[in-house]
């Protein structure tokens, strides 16, 4: 086989090369690929029928779910941070870590003029760093069968009458541990007042449980009776069979909520922004709603009126909304879980 | 032909060390909640998990509940690992087999199946009720005692198959011997087995013990989160504070301990047996 190269050969090969250079240099053009960092189970699945096959599919875009737990992104985030090339285009983590990251300077600020649908943002929810996915807020759930008066919100968590039969998740600390603070007087950006009410907690005999599956298994157990837990979650558990109810606390709700960003240092990151706008297509919003319990973070996202009922809040009740101070809540956690472990916990 | 194993061998050390060593380097740094890891060459994470009476206490938790698990599954899995090695035929591998399978599920799949057994409303506590014996539930699951059940259970395979392997190597014909000058079974044990078998109790013991200390999935699951270890404190000061200088000094400090103890055990043991 001749390896010569003629004339003739260059002269036609010279515009097919100019052609591929000039698509190698373009910034963003559609397909390729775009590597996605998020949960399993429901929610990955979620987002490949919402999202991934309707919305970015038609437009070539083949997507990479990594799925893992939210420590593993935060984790790889930081190692990667001084590096050059991100492993995940996209990030999904709840709005507290998403807040510390964003702190370390690992993303890169939303394009509203690229992402074109946060315009339908609802503006509490609104960041620069990312965009908000699915919400819900902190409520307090009951056992209907065993408490017949409806508490009215973190107060009743006290009552002596429920001693032995409070359920904490350990999980939401920082949520459990801010409620606490709204209702001794404290605030999103003072946690002081919670210290002395949490111990106080403690001669009700609460019941810390490890995970959010153990105090499910309780709750239908019947061990447990009231707990401060995510309306998402009470959703879902009442959709399988559980005997709960729940109330939106009178201090008002701690929202919950999970977010998206892209690195900056990704490698498909035109993709990636085009993987936030299909997030945020009221659709695709809608579809997590059922399934999953939260409500979506758009505006223009229409949900049938039972489902709203069931997880939503009313707009008197996203008023009284207990957003976190982000800034405080980053400094302050450490301390707090110290907390929680050394003196509640103990 | 020692050249030719220089590239291997140099390759897991640096897949094995390069971890270490880059989380030793970590722990010297320091903390801040907003740039998380500071640059640094500070002993302070070291200092403060040694001063603090609260990482003492956790040690000590570890420390016992290691010790009486190793104790106890080393108890429990002599006579079957004796059993297992002086077994012949088909038996054999069935019990071998019978013996690993609990290895072949993960950690965190046998502690659900304790929480199962041993919750409020398990098996046990249905049974306890069933025969009346008890009136309320027993508080079993969120105890030391569960933790201690869930540990023995995760690392017995480990002991009674190090175990069969080194009792399999004495030959039946010493304690034949021993049986024909008159010693009783427990003399034959104590007196010939034991000493014969410490290869396989200090490697057995010191695997046990090292599994132990690392244990996580079965504390967090089966004693709640009132019961802390410290493999689970490390987990949260990397996880839940990011605090990755101060989670990789008590991941040191457990390394340390859990190296000398484990060293000094079994040179104490080959002392008293073979002294």
């Amino acid at each position: 086989m001749s390896t010569n190269i003629g004339r003739r050969t260059l002269l036609g090969a010279a515009p097919l090369a100019a052609a591929a250079l000039a698509a190698s240099a373009r910034p963003a053009r559609a397909g390729g690929q775009v590597v996605v960092g998020t949960w399993g189970g429901d929610y990955a699945e979620l987002l490949t029928r919402n999202v991934e096959k309707p919305l970015l599919a038609p437009q070539g875009i083949e997507v990479l779910q990594d799925i893992g737990s939210q420590d593993a992104r935060k984790a790889k985030l930081i190692a990667e941070r001084n590096g050059r090339r991100s492993s995940m285009d996209v990030v999904h983590l709840s709005d507290t870590d998403m807040y510390q990251m964003a702190q370390l300077g690992v993303f890169d600020d939303v394009p509203a003029d690229i992402v074109t649908n946060a315009k339908n943002i609802i503006p509490a929810l609104h960041r620069a760093y990312s965009i908000p996915h699915i919400f819900s807020g902190q409520v307090i759930l009951y056992n209907p069968d065993k408490i017949k008066t409806p508490p009215k919100g973190f107060a009743d968590l006290w009552d002596p009458k429920w001693k032995g039969r409070v359920g904490i998740p350990d999980l939401n600390y920082p949520a459990v541990t801010f409620g606490t603070a709204i209702m001794a007087g404290g605030s999103m950006g003072n946690w002081e007042p919670a210290k002395k009410a949490l111990l106080d907690l403690k001669k009700n005999k609460p019941v810390v449980y490890p995970s959010h599956e153990a105090m499910a298994q309780a709750l239908k157990a019947e061990e447990v009776w009231i707990a401060p837990m995510w309306l998402a979650r009470t959703y879902m558990w009442r959709k399988a069979g559980l005997k709960i109810a729940h109330i939106v606390p009178e201090e008002g709700a701690i929202p919950v909520i999970f977010e998206a960003a892209v690195t900056k240092h990704a490698q498909n990151k035109a993709n990636g922004w085009a993987y936030l706008n299909a997030m945020l297509d009221a659709g695709a919003q809608a579809g997590f709603a059922d399934r999953m319990g939260y409500v979506p973070t758009v505006t223009n996202a229409r949900l049938p009126d039972d489902l709203a009922a069931q997880i939503g809040f009313t707009p008197a009740q996203q008023a009284k909304f207990n957003v976190p101070n982000y800034e405080y809540q980053a400094k302050n956690l450490p301390a707090i879980l110290d907390f929680w472990n050394r003196e509640f916990k103990a | 032909m020692p050249l030719l194993l220089l590239p291997a061998a140099l390759l897991v050390c640096v897949m094995m060390m390069a971890p270490m060593v880059l989380l030793f380097r970590y722990s010297l740094n320091l903390y801040s909640p907003t740039q998380l890891m500071v640059e640094a060459l500070s002993p302070a994470n070291y200092l403060n998990a040694v001063r603090d009476p609260y990482y003492r206490d956790v040690l000590g938790t570890t420390l016992w509940v290691a010790l009486l698990c190793t104790l106890l599954a080393l108890a429990a899995g002599f006579p079957a690992g004796y059993a297992l090695a002086r077994m012949r035929g088909r038996w054999k591998a069935w019990l071998t087999l019978l013996t690993i399978f609990p290895l072949m599920v993960g950690n965190v799949v046998r502690a659900a199946g304790w929480m199962t057994l041993l919750g409020n409303t398990g098996m046990l506590n249905a049974a306890l009720r069933g025969l009346g014996l008890v009136g309320e539930p027993v508080q079993i699951m969120y105890t030391t005692g569960a933790v201690v059940i869930g540990i023995v259970t995760v690392v017995l395979p480990y002991m009674i198959l190090t175990l069969a392997s080194v009792i399999e190597s004495i030959p039946r014909s010493v304690e034949e011997a021993a049986a024909n000058m008159g010693a009783r079974p427990f003399t034959v044990f104590r007196r010939v087995v034991f000493p014969l078998s410490l290869p396989g109790v200090v490697a057995g013991s010191a695997l046990v013990f090292i599994l132990c200390m690392n244990a996580y999935a079965t504390p967090v699951l089966l004693g709640g989160s009132q019961f802390k270890m410290m493999a689970p404190a490390v987990y949260d000061q990397f996880v839940r504070t990011t605090n990755w200088p101060f989670g990789a000094a008590l991941a040191f400090i457990l390394l340390f301990v859990t190296l000398g103890l484990t060293m000094a055990g079994s040179a104490l043991l080959q002392r008293r047996y073979r002294g």
